[in-house]
């Protein structure tokens, strides 16, 4: 929520707003899907958003890269919930029933999200010669750690043998990852953008593209704590939550009152 | 911890006269919350036109020890199922 | 561009498109910062509904006006003395008390508005009118359940709803104040004075919120564009990228 929550208030037309904020809002309504479904596992989400709090839980390296240009908007959409949904539409079919009938209910909802981000990559890389370099600087930015949202490569994984044995997850990162690239590219084309790779290459004997290694140094580093924006994503949240504990303690009170009298 | 918020089970009922069905839970601190909650989380798209919410801990289940004694005992009564009995040929309506 | 009104319809619909647009705007800002991650989606559905409102609404006023610019050059390329919003309705997210009692303020007085639009000779108005009746019932129904839970809640809850209310009153005179194109427009407008103070000063009563007495204030009136100075901040956000890159389409 908070990375595109950044340019909700900027969004530049009531459409582009109107769009974004339903987008945001099925964000948070999957957070709520996935801790109902860790709920049912006999966790809280008290002990969750502590957890968050004291960053013993960990959340998508993704959302510590800042989004600095409306672009950011476009290629979030586009690249981050199209890798998302890459997994998501694989994790349907987990072997855990309240995960599996969330991720349906999220892919179904999630099937609007990387069309309004292409959607606006549409517009900018086919706008002023502003929009487009913003659009190409978007991509370069996001298109790394796109990919490493998939995680580390399937011989360095180190919960993959035990989620695929489960089949908790279902195919391996390496493989996704495949998919998301070979499917990403031609799109990239289309808008006359230059993906940030100079070794990236079709392969006709398998129709997949090769792709430089990645700078996994930076990935662990993000995933550990040091990206650019940790610590301003968690203290947001924290100040969210510690502000409002004064509603949350109200609402208890009132809810105290009334219902065990009306009971 | 905080404590007072509970968790409520949700159930969808698409259309007048068709079966509600469960799909998910929320949280809420009273009736009222519960609802708008889970109108909100679970009807954003028209999902449907009336809603149930249930505390969560006001559902009884059968403890998953138990589940053999409560449900084995039943599967050999075969003869509560039509296909057990032999109608002779010819007849019919049966 | 000149965004000078002629049609005295459009004239009065534009201080409802800007009050959705800039309520709407005030809600948005309170993504990922709401007490919890419900109420976060039920804010926004309600800035949702808002904009959509507004945008309907202008709508209608480029029609009206057979107009050369269109709903989005409305929101993003006028200036503040060009804007029309109730003042109620810019005041800043102070905390979650500020946000429930300037959406119930707001709420209990578009419920009687749309109520009489909804009988308007317009018929694209009154179609418009009917359905956002339904939003600001809803609307309408989730403040009033958090004015209840913030006023008897807590002692902290009630005093500082209590608070938000003493600040928020100051821009309600305004709100009354009734010129010549609200007579036209609306079917009674004393009536939805009395219907907003009624229900206002019987919810404040039952939630143990006072309700003080005001001095009149001279803040001048929002039907010729008077704000306070919060507009511009908001505004500056909100039309930043359309005002940065002039050529630029989104």
């Amino acid at each position: 929520m908070q990375p595109e929550g950044n340019w909700l208030l900027r969004a530049p037309s009531l459409r582009a707003k109107q769009v974004l904020l339903a987008k945001i809002q099925d964000e948070a309504g999957h957070g709520l899907y996935l801790y109902s479904v860790a709920e049912t596992l006999g966790i809280s989400r008290a002990e969750m958003v502590e957890q968050l709090h004291n960053q013993e839980a960990k959340y998508s390296s993704i959302f510590n890269y800042p989004t600095l240009t409306w672009a950011d908007m476009g290629a979030v959409g586009w690249l981050v919930d199209g890798a998302a949904i890459v997994n998501q539409v694989s994790l349907q079919r987990t072997s855990y029933g309240p995960y599996s009938r969330g991720m349906v209910r999220i892919c179904k909802e999630e099937s609007f999200h990387q069309r309004q981000g292409y959607e606006i990559m549409v517009q900018m890389a086919f706008g002023t010669p502003e929009q487009k370099e913003m659009a190409q600087d978007a991509l370069n930015r996001f298109w790394e750690p796109a990919l490493m949202m998939f995680g580390p490569h399937d011989a360095d994984s180190v919960h993959k043998n035990q989620s695929m044995d489960w089949k908790i997850k279902r195919e391996s990162n390496d493989h996704l990852r495949q998919r998301f690239i070979d499917r990403t590219v031609p799109q990239a084309e289309y808008l006359g953008l230059t993906i940030p790779d100079v070794n990236l290459k079709l392969d006709p004997s398998t129709g997949s593209y090769t792709h430089s290694p990645f700078n996994w140094d930076e990935f662990w580093n993000v995933v550990n704590g040091n990206g650019p924006c940790n610590q301003e994503r968690l203290d947001h949240h924290k100040k969210a939550h510690y502000d409002n504990a004064w509603v949350r303690e109200a609402a208890a009170a009132y809810a105290e009152k009334v219902e065990t009298s009306v009971a | 911890m905080e404590s007072g918020v509970k968790v409520w089970e949700v159930f969808v009922q698409k259309k007048s006269g068709l079966p509600f069905k469960h799909v998910g839970s929320c949280h809420g601190y009273d009736k009222k919350m519960a609802i708008q909650n889970a109108r909100d989380l679970y009807t954003r798209r028209g999902e449907g036109r009336e809603l149930w919410v249930v505390e969560s801990n006001a559902i009884v289940s059968v403890p998953l020890d138990e589940a053999d004694a409560f449900f084995d005992p039943g599967e050999d009564k075969i003869y509560r199922h039509a296909t057990f009995y032999k109608i002779p040929e010819g007849v019919n309506h049966l | 561009m000149n965004f000078e009104l002629k049609n005295n319809e459009s004239k009065f619909l534009i201080r409802l498109a800007d009050t959705a647009t800039i309520l709407g705007q005030r809600l948005a800002e309170m993504c990922s910062k709401a007490p919890f991650l419900e109420e976060d989606i039920a804010l926004s559905n309600i800035s949702l509904d808002l904009f959509g409102r507004a945008e309907e609404l202008y709508k209608i006023i480029c029609t009206l006006e057979n107009a050369d610019y269109t709903p989005d050059d409305l929101v993003f390329r006028r200036n503040e003395r060009q804007y029309f919003n109730l003042k109620l309705v810019e005041q800043p997210n102070e905390d979650f008390a500020w946000v429930i009692a300037r959406q119930y303020m707001h709420d209990v007085y578009a419920t009687a508005v749309y109520t009489q639009l909804s009988e308007s000779s317009n018929s694209e108005l009154a179609g418009l009118a009917n359905k956002v009746l339904k939003e600001v019932k809803y609307s309408h129904l989730h403040s009033k359940d958090w004015m209840d839970r913030l006023g008897l809640g807590t002692e902290e809850s009630n005093s500082r709803l209590q608070l938000a209310i003493d600040h928020l009153m100051k821009y309600v005179e305004e709100i009354f104040a009734w010129d010549d194109l609200d007579r036209k427009q609306l079917i009674d407008c004393d009536k939805i004075t009395s219907a907003w103070e009624n229900e206002i000063n019987q919810t404040l009563a039952d939630c143990n919120i006072e309700r003080k007495t005001i001095q009149p204030l001279s803040m001048r009136d929002y039907r010729d564009g008077f704000h306070s100075e919060h507009i511009g901040h908001l505004l500056s956000i909100m039309q930043y990228l359309p005002r940065a890159y002039p050529d630029a389409k989104w």
